[in-house]
């Protein structure tokens, strides 16, 4: 969104950092959608956040055994993007603005957030899938 | 209510006509029966006399890769007319689907043509748009050609020998790959049965030398060469073991044939070798398979492994078989199984690239059906070994790269075309700054032979317009195969993909959209053509609160195709046909059947009335470009102002600016108009109003800056002034 109404723009917990500081909380905020200290969060939906990450990343673990199909792992990967679209807006309910190496965040919309997410998890998901699969872990 | 009443009627009627279409694709993803690709009897399963006209028997499979003989009876006698041979017997050459073509051809016993049938494809493209029957004429293309030709895709080159056929616009990559089908299966038999000759290679002349190398530095100057089969590669499940892992290399050179089998044996073996034999070794050090398989118990055929040198194939009978019961060289790794294979063929040289070929089959996972699937491993002596060094070999370009040389001129004209529109839209400040909102012409000049080029050029001509079944295509391949050669194979495409992958990020998808999508810039150019001609009063918006509803019916319908995908490609590809891109510029409107031309006509012509309806609520494409144009680097502008005044929202044709006067960027097609506004003194009504002010003032009316303000004016601080005029 190209901000007029300048009430749109927010400013994450570690907006104020620089350097490799800020580079370091940015990679942290990416892949860590809860909640950190002074954020307000919403326990039900932090909790079943919690337990979903949880399931996936046993999934993702189950994958890399060779014991988890490339779809299924495809399916738990989907379904908790989904639950973070829900846990981001709860607790990080912003996105960057402008130049991916700039300082300027606005709030998140709905859609904001699930084309957040769903970038985002696609690139991870990419990368951990062609990585399992190029060991060998994964089967298509 | 009236409107979704008509779509709910509509789009029924839309997915029957859809479907009625697909019965017209005879050979789209068929089931053949499982005996094809396994029984010895090829055509109890197969229409041979189809291909081969006049015979009336066959024999059963034979040779290696496997052909069968076609006779006619003559006077009680039976005349051998020909061969016939399944394309997926020799190769497995994957066509635009990353699946084979299955083909069935018939060649002559001088080695021409004599009939070509597809049995079995899963070409998206042949399934709706261009008719299957354009493959068929492809193929008859081949009748009566000689299989040692050299028949290539586009113009013939009588200078180069060479023989061109005519392509089919639009499916390039599934004729350049069934191009090679055809000369690879005809090649392999022909030379098998004596039709083509073996080219005579100059023998390799080995430098003296005692040296008795490691394995270590055998592998290391590639002397010894390694080929691992993956299990998924064949369709099984792994358990941590490849499906073959084997080393190999050749023993002639007497510093590599000492080291693997010592002094004794291998004087000994090259005492058992005529002039012109070679002898190699092959020792598997893990896997779950042999490869010397079973088939030499049967037939006397080793048919798991071969030697290719070019185009000629050496294949090992029981008799070029001799065993090897140790490597003597240090550090060799423990074996399982083990060979040494003599090549016969007097067309083979040590001083020249060859391959060990593996020969296996891939298990489909849905069918359980076999098919084949071969890997290689390339295999070059050291100049170090061989006297003079290696000789020059020029290797033929790739297909995709021939592809690209010959439309060199095109590529350039195009990218260059990018280039310019993209330095254009970059300089879209001074653009707008000599714009006024009642001449637009510095921004339209631009914009508007982009959208010529796009349509005249890049839609019909050239037929690249980019389609959301390429994103479903690459999004695929990302995750199960992903092939460089599939996409280099359309450079105009693969080009257009890069520039759109780029801008999305730097400006967002509306520079694609709103300047450069050929089927968009047709749309918009007829509402503009509408609005010169009259038609103006005709003309209308959708309310905006109806339309902030509307606009995320794209978006399901590309989650909707993204999800099918998954499951069904080829069902995903037929509902692509939401998009009327192919029924624009690939077929025709005139072409097609008469619901694809009537969806296609019918968006046409609402977009007289209305601006980019596609665009706007039902493009796929658009929608998968507007997810990553959340995160676009660089937005237009706006002011403080924006938020309360409207002028800009008022004009916005994409209707993408919100009451609070902020720019939903995922719909705005970056057509310049609101920044036009930005600068435009008489029409931007903050602006107005300053220079209103300024000058019933009699204050001049300094530049406008970067911000849209005029740059303030600031009195100099008295004591400045003081000692200006002291001064």
């Amino acid at each position: 969104m190209t901000i007029a109404d300048k009430t749109e723009l927010r400013q994450p917990a570690y907006g104020n950092a620089h350097g490799l500081k800020w580079l370091a909380a940015e990679a942290w905020d990416h892949l860590w959608p809860w909640a950190g200290r002074g954020q307000a969060a919403r326990k039900l939906i932090q909790g079943a956040g919690f337990a979903l990450a949880i399931a996936a990343t046993v999934a993702w673990v189950l994958a890399a055994m060779g014991r988890l199909e490339a779809g299924a792992i495809i399916g738990w990967w989907f379904g908790w993007s989904v639950l973070e679209v829900f846990v981001r807006l709860d607790a990080k309910p912003y996105v960057k603005e402008g130049p991916w190496w700039g300082h300027l965040y606005r709030r998140a919309t709905v859609m904001d957030m699930i084309c957040y997410v769903s970038f985002k998890n696609l690139l991870i998901g990419a990368v951990l899938f062609i990585g399992l699969k190029s060991i060998g872990a994964l089967q298509v | 209510m009236l409107s979704l009443r008509a779509l709910r009627r509509f789009l029924p009627a839309l997915a029957s006509a859809l479907v009625a279409g697909s019965a017209l694709a005879d050979t789209y993803d068929v089931k053949l029966p499982p005996e094809l690709s396994t029984s010895p009897k090829l055509c109890d399963y197969a229409p041979c006399k189809d291909v081969m006209p006049g015979a009336t028997s066959f024999s059963e499979r034979r040779g290696q890769p496997p052909f069968v003989e076609a006779y006619k009876d003559e006077a009680g006698q039976k005349k051998l007319l020909g061969y016939v041979m399944l394309s997926t017997d020799i190769t497995d050459i994957p066509a635009y689907s990353g699946k084979p073509v299955v083909t069935l051809i018939g060649m002559d016993t001088t080695g021409h043509f004599t009939g070509v049938k597809i049995l079995k494809h899963s070409e998206p493209i042949l399934l709706l748009g261009i008719p299957e029957a354009a493959l068929v004429k492809f193929n008859n293309q081949y009748l009566g050609k000689f299989v040692g030709d050299n028949i290539e895709i586009g113009k013939s080159r009588p200078e180069e020998n060479l023989i061109g056929l005519d392509a089919i616009t639009g499916a390039t990559v599934t004729v350049i790959a069934q191009n090679q089908v055809m000369m690879t299966s005809g090649n392999e038999v022909a030379k098998q049965v004596g039709i083509l000759k073996p080219v005579n290679r100059p023998q390799a002349r080995f430098i003296a030398s005692t040296a008795t190398p490691s394995w270590a530095e055998l592998v290391s100057d590639g002397s010894v060469q390694r080929l691992v089969v993956k299990a998924e590669e064949v369709g099984l499940k792994s358990d941590g073991r490849p499906y073959m892992d084997l080393w190999f290399g050749y023993l002639n050179e007497p510093s590599i044939g000492r080291a693997i089998l010592g002094k004794y044996g291998y004087d000994g073996l090259m005492s058992r070798l005529s002039a012109g034999e070679h002898a190699i070794f092959i020792i598997k050090t893990a896997g779950m398979d042999s490869f010397k398989g079973s088939g030499f118990v049967r037939g006397g055929l080793y048919d798991r492994v071969q030697v290719r040198q070019d185009k000629d194939s050496f294949t090992f009978r029981d008799l070029d078989y001799v065993n090897l019961w140790g490597v003597s060289a240090s550090g060799a790794p423990a074996f399982d199984e083990s060979a040494i294979f003599i090549i016969r063929g007097k067309s083979f040289s040590a001083a020249y690239p060859w391959k060990l070929i593996f020969l296996g089959n891939k298990i489909d996972k849905e069918t359980s059906t076999k098919t084949f699937a071969n890997f290689d491993k390339e295999y070059w002596l050291d100049a170090k070994y061989l006297e003079g060094g290696r000789p020059k070999v020029v290797k033929p370009d790739p297909t995709w790269l021939k592809v690209w040389k010959e439309r060199a001129v095109e590529i350039g004209a195009f990218t260059v075309f990018l280039l310019l529109i993209s330095v254009a839209y970059a300089s879209r400040d001074k653009l707008v700054r000599r714009s006024t909102h009642k001449n637009k012409w510095p921004v339209n000049a631009f914009k508007y032979t982009a959208w010529v080029v796009s349509i005249g050029f890049v839609g019909f001509t050239a037929m690249a317009q980019p389609s959301i079944t390429q994103v479903l295509t690459w999004f695929h391949s990302l995750l199960f195969q992903w092939k460089w050669e599939l996409f280099l194979s359309d450079p105009l495409i693969f080009v257009f993909w890069i520039f759109i992958i780029v801008t999305v990020f730097v400006w967002g998808r509306g520079f694609f959209c709103g300047w450069l999508c050929p089927f968009g810039s047709l749309s918009e150019l007829l509402y503009k053509i509408g609005q010169a001609v009259g038609l103006k009063r005709f003309q209308f918006h959708l309310p905006q609160k109806l339309h902030d509803k509307l606009k995320w019916v794209k978006y399901a319908v590309f989650f909707g195709l993204l999800a099918v995908s998954f499951f069904n490609m080829g069902l995903a590809e037929k509902l692509a046909e939401v998009e009327p891109f192919k029924t624009t510029f690939l077929v025709g409107i005139m072409n097609r059947s008469w619901p694809y031309s009537l969806f296609a006509a019918g968006l046409l012509g609402l977009s007289i009335f209305t601006e980019r309806p596609f665009c706007k609520y039902l493009c796929p494409l658009g929608a998968a470009l507007a997810m990553p144009t959340t995160f676009r680097w660089f937005g237009l502008k706006r002011k403080e102002e924006c938020t309360s005044c409207k002028a800009c929202a008022k004009g916005c044709g994409s209707l993408a600016i919100d009451t609070k006067g902020n720019i939903d960027q995922r719909e705005c097609m970056l057509c310049l108009d609101c920044m036009v506004l930005y600068y435009d003194d008489h029409a931007c009504p903050p602006l107005a109003q300053e220079r209103k002010r300024r000058t019933k003032a009699g204050q001049p009316l300094t530049p406008i800056n970067g911000k849209g303000y005029y740059i303030p004016i600031h009195p100099a601080p008295a004591d400045k002034k003081q000692e200006g005029a002291a001064a």
